[in-house]
C-alpha cells in the first residue's frame, strides 16, 4: 500500500453528515504526488463537501484526512483551492485582491506584484490590475479565482469546477494552464460537470455518488474496463446496406445510426476487433470506420444510473 | 511563473492575523467615508469649538453719539452715563461664564470697546416728538423718557404683595444693535435704581453686595474620613462623556464587524479566506483591524473631548491614572462586543436575519445608558458594585464610576473587574470563534439560541 507521505491526499473513511443527511460515507481516497485527478460525481454526490474536508475548510465527523502527508490546517500555505462559487472583495481591485491572498499564503510581498501581473498576462488579462473585481466579467472573475488559487506556486491545486462561467477560448486557456501545471509536476485535483474536459485532462477519474466513491480508476482502465466492443463504420453509399454483416466474424448485430451512411457493428466478446474493421471494408468502400471509444459521460451516466440516479438535494 | 517558492517564507499564524487585520483596518479606515467621519468632523468640531469665542464675542459695532434724557432728577443722566462707560465692555466681551482659554480670547477680543455715548438731559425747549424725528434720521442715537413715578414708585405697605412694575420709555432706531439696546436698557435701569437707593439714604454699591447671592461649595465626608469636593462637571458629566465616547467608538466599529462578516459570507470570500487560515486566525484578525478603527476614533474624538476640556481648564477632572483605566475598560469594552457582533455576522446571511440576532444584544447593551444616573449618583454603593460585575456591562459600568467617582473607587474592586472583565472577553472571543467556525460555512435561516449553544459545543 502506498505510504502516506507519498501522497498528496489520503483520507480514510471519512464521513460527514449535515442534520439528517449523510454527505459523504465511508470514504477513502489515495491521490499520489504529481496526479491529475478528476472529482466526478452527478449534483449534491458530495464532491464540494469532500474538497472542502480535504481544504480543512470543514472537519470530518469520522475518518482521517491527510495532506502532503500532514494535517491539512498545517499545509495551507502548500495548497491552492478554487472554491466553486466565486469568492471576491467587489470593491478591492484585483492586483491588491490578489496580493492580499498571496500574502495570506505565506508569500513575502517583494517582487509578488511583479509574479501576479506575469500570471495575468498568462492568463489573457493584461490591464485588469487597477479594475475593481465587480468591474469584471464572469468569466475574467473565474480567471482571477484561478488566479488566486495557483498564485502562490502550491503543490497541490485543488479546483472546484474551474472551468464554471468561462467560454469556450478561457476555458481552453485555463486548461493550458493546468496541462502547465501538471507537467511541473503540480498535484491537481478538480472536480467539474464538463465530462470532455475530464477526459483530456484526467490521468485518474474518481465518481462519487451519494457520498460514496463508485469508480476510481486511470482513464487506461476505464477505456479497457468501458470498452463499447462498437464499430462504427460510414459508407461512401448512403444507399448501401451492412445489415448483412450480422453474424459474420464476431459481429453481433449491425444497426444504421441515423440516415447518412453511418452504421454501429456491435461485436462479440471473443472478436477481434481488427478482423470486424477488415470484413467491413470487404463488403463495401466505406468512408470511415472506428472503433469507437467509451466516453466518459457514458460512463457517468451508466455508473450513477446503476448506482440509484442522481443525488439527494445538494447539501452545502 | 514559480520563480520564487512561497514555502521558503511560511510564515504562522500571527503574519495570517496581521494580514487579515490590515485588510480589514485598510478598507475600513482609509476610505473617504471614514476620513471624513473620523478626521474631518473632529477637526470641524475643534475648529468650531475654537471658533465660538471669537464668534460671541464679535466686536460689535462702535456706538457713536448722543441719547437725550427726560427725567426731573440730573442724577439720572450722572449714573447711566457712568454705567454704560462701565457695561460697554461687558457687552462686547460676550458672557462672563466662559472659562480658561475661552474666555482669555474673549477678553483679548474684546479690547478695544468702540463705545462712544454721550448722554444728555433733554432742555426744556425740546419735544419728545421732535426728538424721536432726530432718532430716527440718525442724528441721537436714543431718546428716553423717565417718569417720576419710575424714579419714585409708592412703596407697598406692610404684608401687601411684592410692588408692582414701573416702567420708562426708551426710543431707539431700526437698525440699532440688540447688544446696543441692552446696553442702555441696563444703564438706565442701573442708574434708576441707584437714584432710588440714594433717595433713601443708603449706599448702593454696599446694598448691592449685601444683596448678592453667596456661592455653595458642598463637600461629602467620605467613610475613610476624607473631604471630597462636590463637582457637578465631573460627577455627571464626565462619566457619561467618557462612556458615550467609548460606546460610540466600540459600537460603530462592531458594527462594520457585523456587516463586513456579513458580506464575507455571503460574497463566498469566506471560503477563499478559510483555504488560507483558520478561522480563529480571521476571527482574531478581523477583530484587530476593527480595534484599529476604533482606536483611531477614540483619539480623535476622545482627542476632541480633551481640547474641549483644556480649553476650559477642566482638564484636571481626567487625571492620567484614569485615563488608562479608561482606556483598559475601552479595550475590554471593544473585545467583548466585537467578539459578540462577528460571531453573529458569521451566524446570518444578510443584515436583515442579523437584526433578529442584534436586537436582544442591544437591548443588553443598553442598560449601561439607563443604568448612568444611579450610577453616578452613588459610584460607589451596592447597586453600583453588583452592577460592575455583570457581564457585558463591567467595563461600561467600571467606565461611569471610574471617571465619575468623587471618592475613589477601592482598588480591590477595579483589581476584580480587570480580572473579571478579561474573563469574560476571553470567554466571548472563545464562544465567537466557536459560533464563527461553524457559522461562516452555513447557509439558510439563521440559527436558533439552542443552535448556537450546539455550534458552541460542536467538535
Amino acid at each position: 500500500m502506498t505510504q502516506s507521505a507519498e501522497l498528496a491526499v489520503d483520507l480514510r473513511g471519512i464521513g460527514k453528515r449535515f442534520a439528517n443527511v449523510a454527505a459523504v460515507q465511508g470514504l477513502d481516497l489515495a491521490i499520489e504526488r504529481g496526479c491529475l485527478c478528476g472529482l466526478l460525481g452527478p449534483n449534491g454526490a458530495g464532491k464540494s463537501t469532500t474538497i472542502r474536508m480535504i481544504m480543512s475548510i470543514i472537519k470530518p465527523d469520522v475518518g482521517t484526512v491527510s495532506v502532503l502527508g500532514a494535517d491539512a490546517l498545517a499545509m495551507k500555505d502548500r495548497i491552492g483551492y478554487l472554491p466553486e462559487e466565486r469568492g471576491l472583495y467587489r470593491k478591492m481591485r484585483v492586483l491588491e485582491f490578489l496580493v492580499f491572498l498571496g500574502r495570506l499564503k505565506g508569500m513575502p510581498s517583494k517582487g509578488l506584484s511583479h509574479r501576479i501581473r506575469r500570471w495575468l498576462e498568462r492568463l489573457e488579462l493584461p490591464g485588469v490590475e487597477r479594475a475593481r473585481c465587480s468591474e469584471l466579467s464572469k468569466g475574467m472573475q473565474q480567471k482571477v479565482q484561478f488566479l488566486a488559487a495557483v498564485v502562490n506556486d502550491p503543490e497541490l491545486i485543488v479546483l472546484d469546477e474551474p472551468f464554471s462561467g468561462l467560454d469556450p477560448v478561457n476555458a481552453r486557456v485555463v486548461t493550458s494552464v493546468v496541462s502547465e501545471l501538471h507537467e511541473a509536476g503540480r498535484t491537481i485535483v478538480f472536480s467539474t460537470h464538463q465530462m470532455h474536459q475530464a477526459e483530456e485532462l484526467c490521468d485518474r477519474v474518481i465518481l462519487i455518488n451519494r457520498g460514496e466513491k463508485i469508480l476510481d480508476e486511470t482513464m487506461a482502465e476505464i477505456q479497457a474496463q468501458f470498452d463499447p466492443r462498437t464499430i462504427i463504420a460510414e459508407t461512401m453509399d448512403p444507399s448501401v446496406d451492412l445489415s448483412t454483416l450480422a453474424g459474420c466474424d464476431g459481429i453481433e448485430s449491425v444497426e444504421r445510426e441515423g440516415t447518412a451512411g453511418h452504421w454501429l457493428l456491435r461485436l462479440d466478446s471473443q472478436c477481434h476487433a481488427q478482423a470486424a474493421m477488415q470484413a467491413a471494408l470487404r463488403t463495401t468502400s466505406l468512408r470511415l470506420v472506428s472503433l469507437r471509444r467509451t466516453s466518459l459521460d457514458e460512463v457517468f451516466v451508466t455508473l450513477v444510473t446503476q448506482h440509484g440516479g442522481h443525488a439527494r438535494t445538494e447539501v452545502r | 511563473m514559480s520563480s520564487s517558492s512561497p514555502r521558503d517564507h511560511r510564515s504562522g499564524t500571527l503574519v495570517r492575523t496581521a494580514v487579515v487585520a490590515w485588510r480589514e483596518f485598510k478598507h475600513t479606515a482609509l476610505t473617504k467615508a471614514f476620513f471624513f467621519g473620523a478626521v474631518v468632523v473632529p477637526a470641524l468640531m475643534l475648529g468650531v469649538v475654537l471658533l465660538i469665542p471669537s464668534l460671541i464675542s464679535g466686536r460689535a459695532a462702535p456706538i457713536i453719539g448722543t441719547v437725550t434724557v427726560f427725567c426731573s432728577d440730573p442724577a439720572v443722566v450722572e449714573s447711566a452715563q457712568k454705567s454704560v462707560n462701565e457695561r460697554g465692555s461687558d457687552v462686547l466681551m460676550g458672557s462672563r461664564s466662559a472659562r480658561g482659554v475661552i474666555e482669555q480670547m474673549a477678553m483679548d477680543a474684546s479690547e478695544p470697546s468702540g463705545i462712544d455715548v454721550t448722554i444728555v438731559a433733554a432742555a426744556a425747549s425740546d419735544s419728545i416728538d421732535a426728538l424721536k424725528e432726530r432718532v430716527r434720521a440718525g442724528e441721537l442715537i436714543a431718546v428716553v423718557s423717565i417718569t417720576d413715578e419710575a424714579l419714585h414708585p409708592p412703596v407697598p405697605a406692610a404684608g401687601a404683595d411684592s410692588p408692582e412694575e414701573s416702567f420708562f420709555d426708551m426710543f431707539v432706531a431700526s437698525s440699532t444693535s440688540p447688544k446696543h439696546t441692552a446696553l442702555l436698557q441696563r444703564a438706565f435701569c442701573d442708574a434708576i435704581v441707584n437714584v432710588r437707593v440714594l433717595a433713601t439714604g443708603a449706599d448702593f454699591e454696599q446694598l448691592s453686595a449685601l444683596l448678592r447671592r453667596p456661592v455653595a461649595i458642598t463637600s461629602r465626608l467620605t467613610p475613610e474620613g476624607e473631604e471630597a469636593t462636590e463637582n457637578t462637571e465631573r460627577r455627571f458629566l464626565i462619566p457619561m462623556g467618557f462612556m458615550m465616547l467609548v460606546w460610540m467608538a466600540v459600537f460603530s466599529s462592531a458594527n462594520q464587524l457585523l456587516t463586513t462578516t456579513i458580506e464575507e459570507k455571503s460574497s463566498k470570500v469566506m471560503e477563499v479566506l478559510l483555504a488560507a487560515a483558520s478561522p480563529m486566525e480571521i476571527l482574531t484578525g478581523k477583530i484587530l483591524g476593527q480595534a484599529g478603527v476604533a482606536a483611531v476614533l477614540l483619539v480623535m474624538y476622545g482627542g476632541l473631548g480633551m481640547a474641549g476640556l483644556i480649553a476650559a481648564t477642566m482638564a484636571d477632572l481626567v487625571t492620567p491614572g484614569t485615563l488608562l483605566l479608561l482606556g483598559c475598560w475601552a479595550v475590554m469594552a471593544y473585545f467583548m462586543i466585537g467578539a459578540l457582533m462577528a460571531a453573529i455576522g458569521s451566524a446570518v446571511s444578510d443584515l436583515r436575519e442579523a437584526q433578529s440576532l442584534v436586537g436582544p444584544a442591544m437591548i443588553i447593551l443598553m442598560i449601561p445608558l439607563m443604568l448612568w444616573l444611579p450610577i453616578t449618583e452613588n459610584p460607589n454603593g451596592l447597586f453600583s458594585t453588583v452592577c460592575s460585575f455583570v457581564p457585558l456591562l463591567t467595563p461600561f459600568v467600571m467606565i461611569l464610576r471610574t471617571a465619575g467617582a468623587i471618592e475613589p473607587v477601592p482598588t480591590w474592586q477595579i483589581a476584580a473587574a480587570l480580572l473579571w472583565g478579561a474573563f469574560t472577553t476571553l470567554a466571548m472571543m472563545w464562544m465567537a470563534a466557536r459560533i464563527f467556525r461553524v457559522g461562516v460555512l452555513m447557509q439558510g435561516k439563521p440559527p436558533s439560541p439552542l443552535e448556537l449553544l450546539r455550534w458552541i459545543r460542536e467538535r
